[in-house]
């Protein structure tokens, strides 16, 4: 339980691959510990015409909550967000014929885990139907569970090895929920806004 | 009513044929010579005619098939009927040429036959008499003896009970089969959840009937047979490693010396297993609990020599030994003591302090695994995974984290968690420990400790209240703290969280601590009431002498007027210190320097008060009596 910011980061002139190394190196620096990988995938699954109204299913799997199978539903004015065990998969294949899937929406970021003191720190390349897209960091502070109450620090830790492009405001997700008690699903929306801009930016093919 | 009722005539003929469309075929009815020849065939002339009335009778009742077949296989009807009339017509000519032979008494004379007369002996008619009677008697005496004994058996049952009746009671408490001509018992744990590998079967059979006999006879009396034991009409045989007495004695040492000790024995089973008259129950109940000692230290000795503990665990033949916190070791030993390798030595005579909770822990702990292994959580969609955990099945739509889904996947093994309970055993003791010595130890505030009655086996915890007698209202110094199994957690006045070691002395140093800070606290509470100011206070003092431990706190009041400051410094290793000092002093004479009076309300020399030469009962007593008399002198 904790509290999470996620961000976006890029580097001038730098490919994903170093710019992943040289934030590996200053985290590193500041005495984090490596601790494994970590992987975020996103499936859209829509549905088919028949169906009436078209709705898009988001299916999200976070290895940090590994028995759990996320899933957002969006109907265009509303996203509902529902966290279930494993056979929630088994049943999105039953549910084959009113959901289709797009293979090429499939997106993921996965990369390596560093754990510095009370915060968690990830640093994630983002592919898009395996294609580069950009560096994902995401940062949990774990003694909190309100983002009011440490927004500052999160932001100060930010600064502190992502510079001057460290986000001054808090995550669009989150800004109208400051003050309320923060879920591992508020993690699956700010992924899921990431994403979605991840798919329509136009393809930065570096690596 | 509208029921439609076939009227139809009784069948006057016989059936002949019944046609495989179902009509019927009727003999044709017989014709009056045919039915006269019938019935006269019928006559038996050798019988009288009464007899032959009768035999028609029957003979009527008699299936008609017959007669007709009879009927049909003689040549000519009236052959029979002339064939006997012919025989008596024979008979009758040859007695009528007998008696006119006899008539003549020429050829043949007719004698009267002489009766032979019976000789009547009177001695043998009173010897056959005799006889009979004797053979009457003894019919007689026969059936009497059999009465009796149905009732002498009958006695008996009352006190002896019937072997099937023992065995329905037997069957009740214990599981039974027949396994051909005999009957097998089982008395393991297996049907709980156990998974021990030793068998405990036992062999149930009728108790001899020499017994039976050798033993005395029931007498009437029924005082007697109630002091008599009851005998069984059952036997159990117990397979030799299961026979005998066996507990799990669990020790806690600190250098040699015992700090607790708990024998694990069920009630009952300290009877000697040799005596045969041993009522099969208590038996069977001694057997069962020798087998359950021995799967409880089995389990526990494989968990010892599995398990990677800072201090290893030692297993020492039928002994475990365990490092619960340095210095102390738990030490749990099977005895089991068969009664034919020695004497019954009975186990050393239980100490005062003798714990029953982790004797009773032990017991429940391997009562947990059992249950564990036969009852399994339903699956919650009905067609989920058998096995998780509820909280597991909870873990995904609660969206645990890894570390959560690994606390899930530990488990305490049963050693693990009895020396956790001796860890907070000992924890629980040397805390009480503490804060006895020292409520006897100082006297001025008082100590009281309140122990909740509700705990668990792993974490208690007690309210400390920190007050003066006579002074509660004023002011009173409250700490909780939480006795865990390696660890203190004393939660403070002001919220502050103190985590403390095993070590007794920590808490001590803590207390102490709060008994100078509750004087300060008492002493300004006071003053407050008294109508003095406090100035301030300060509860870690950086003047002074160095203390062993903690610092010294301190506070000073000024009396309403502001003419009288007291000051109080409160060390941990020492007693309190009290100065007074006076300001302005009474008699001002301006000089040079001090032109103006009101220089001399910056207050002149502390003087120490020396309070044991003070009235008073405690502390806060001297300190008000000091108060009053520099408030009225002023």
């Amino acid at each position: 339980m904790g509290v999470t910011i996620l961000t976006q980061f890029a580097l001038e002139n730098k490919t994903g691959p170093q710019t992943v190394e040289v934030l590996s190196k200053r985290i590193c620096a500041l005495g984090a510990v490596q601790q494994g990988h970590f992987l975020v995938d996103c499936e859209t699954y829509t549905s088919v015409p028949q169906l009436g109204h078209q709705r898009t299913v988001h299916v999200l799997h976070n290895s940090e909550q590994p028995a759990t199978v996320f899933s957002l539903l969006d109907n265009g004015t509303k996203i509902t967000a529902l966290a279930t065990d494993g056979l929630f998969d088994l049943l999105m294949m039953k549910m084959s014929q009113f959901y289709t899937s797009k293979k090429q929406t499939k997106a993921e970021s996965k990369g390596l885990r560093y754990e510095i003191g009370d915060f968690y720190v990830k640093l994630g390349t983002v592919t898009v139907s395996s294609n580069y897209k950009g560096i994902l960091v995401e940062v949990e502070y774990r003694p909190c569970v309100v983002p009011a109450m440490c927004w500052d620090l999160l932001k100060e830790f930010l600064q502190g090895f992502l510079g001057l492009t460290a986000p001054t405001n808090p995550p669009t997700y989150l800004q109208n929920r400051m003050q309320e008690v923060y879920t591992p699903i508020d993690t699956i929306h700010q992924y899921l806004e990431h994403f979605t801009m991840f798919r329509k930016s136009p393809g930065i093919y570096r690596n | 009513m509208s029921v439609n009722i076939s009227v139809e005539a009784p069948i006057e003929n016989q059936i002949q044929e019944i046609t495989y469309d179902g009509t019927e075929i009727y003999q044709p009815p017989l014709t009056l010579s045919e039915s006269l020849a019938k019935y006269a065939q019928k006559i038996d002339f050798s019988k009288t005619e009464l007899e032959i009335k009768k035999e028609e009778l029957n003979e009527d009742s008699k299936s008609d098939t017959d007669s007709k077949e009879a009927f049909q296989s003689s040549l000519w009807p009236w052959d029979s009927v002339r064939n006997k009339l012919r025989n008596a017509l024979q008979e009758v000519c040859v007695l009528a040429d007998v008696l006119a032979i006899a008539k003549d008494k020429r050829y043949l004379v007719l004698d009267p036959v002489q009766q032979e007369t019976l000789e009547t002996k009177p001695m043998v008619q009173i010897y056959a008499r005799k006889k009979a009677l004797a053979g009457a008697a003894s019919v007689l005496l026969a059936g009497s003896e059999k009465m009796k004994n149905s009732q002498t058996e009958a006695a008996r049952s009352r006190t002896t009970l019937d072997f099937h009746i023992e065995l329905l009671r037997l069957r009740q408490n214990w599981r039974l089969k027949k396994v051909s001509n005999t009957i097998i018992g089982d008395l393991s744990y297996r049907t709980t959840g156990s998974k021990y590998l030793q068998t405990g079967t036992f062999e149930v059979t009728k108790a001899e009937d020499e017994e039976k006999t050798n033993s005395p006879p029931s007498s009437p009396l029924p005082g007697s047979t109630a002091s008599a034991k009851p005998t069984s009409a059952l036997r159990v045989s117990i397979p030799s490693e299961l026979q005998g007495v066996a507990y799990i004695e669990v020790l806690c040492q600190k250098d040699q010396e015992d700090l607790c000790t708990a024998n694990l024995t069920l009630l009952g089973s300290g009877a000697p297993p040799t005596n045969p008259d041993m009522h099969w129950q208590q038996k069977l109940e001694a057997a069962q609990n020798v087998l359950f000692c021995k799967e409880l230290f089995n389990q526990l000795a494989k968990e010892a020599v599995q398990l990677q503990a800072p201090v290893p665990h030692m297993v020492v033949g039928n002994q475990i030994m365990a490092t619960v916190l340095p210095g102390i070791q738990l030490i749990i030993a099977l005895r089991h003591s068969t009664s034919s390798d020695k004497k019954q030595q009975n186990p050393p005579p239980s100490k005062s302090d003798h714990d029953h909770v982790l004797e009773h822990s032990l017991h429940q702990l391997l009562r947990e695994v059992h249950h564990k292994n036969t009852h399994h959580p339903f699956p919650h969609p009905a067609t989920g995974p058998l096995g998780p955990s509820k909280k597991r099945m909870l873990a995904g739509p609660m969206a645990a984290d890894r570390y959560e889904l690994l606390e899930m996947t530990k488990t305490q093994t049963l050693l693990e968690q009895i020396v956790q309970q001796a860890q907070h055993f000992i924890m629980r003791m040397r805390t009480e420990y503490v804060l006895d010595t020292i409520a006897k130890e100082v006297k001025d505030p008082l100590i009281t400790s309140h122990w909740n009655t509700l705990n668990s086996p792993t974490q208690s915890c007690v309210k400390i209240h920190i007050s003066t007698h006579g002074y509660d209202a004023v002011c009173r110094t409250p700490l909780i703290i939480h006795v865990g199994e390696k660890s203190l957690k004393c939660i403070c006045r002001d919220g502050k969280v103190m985590n403390m070691s095993y070590e007794p002395q920590e808490l001590r140093d803590l207390i102490f601590c709060h008994i100078n800070q509750h004087q300060i606290l008492a002493v300004q509470a006071l003053a407050k009431t008294m109508g003095w100011q406090a100035l301030g206070n300060s509860n870690h003092l950086g003047t002074g002498t160095v203390e062993p431990l903690g610092n010294a706190s301190s506070c000073l009041l000024s009396s309403p007027t502001g003419d009288r400051i007291i000051a109080v410094r409160c060390e941990p290793s020492t007693d309190t210190q009290v100065s007074v000092a006076h300001s302005p002093r009474q008699d001002f004479f301006p000089s040079r320097l001090v032109t103006e009076r009101k220089w001399e309300h910056l207050g002149g020399q502390f003087r120490d008060v020396r309070l044991d030469k003070m009235e008073g009962r405690n502390f806060l007593h001297k300190m008000e009596l000091l108060m009053a008399s520099l408030t009225s002198s002023s």
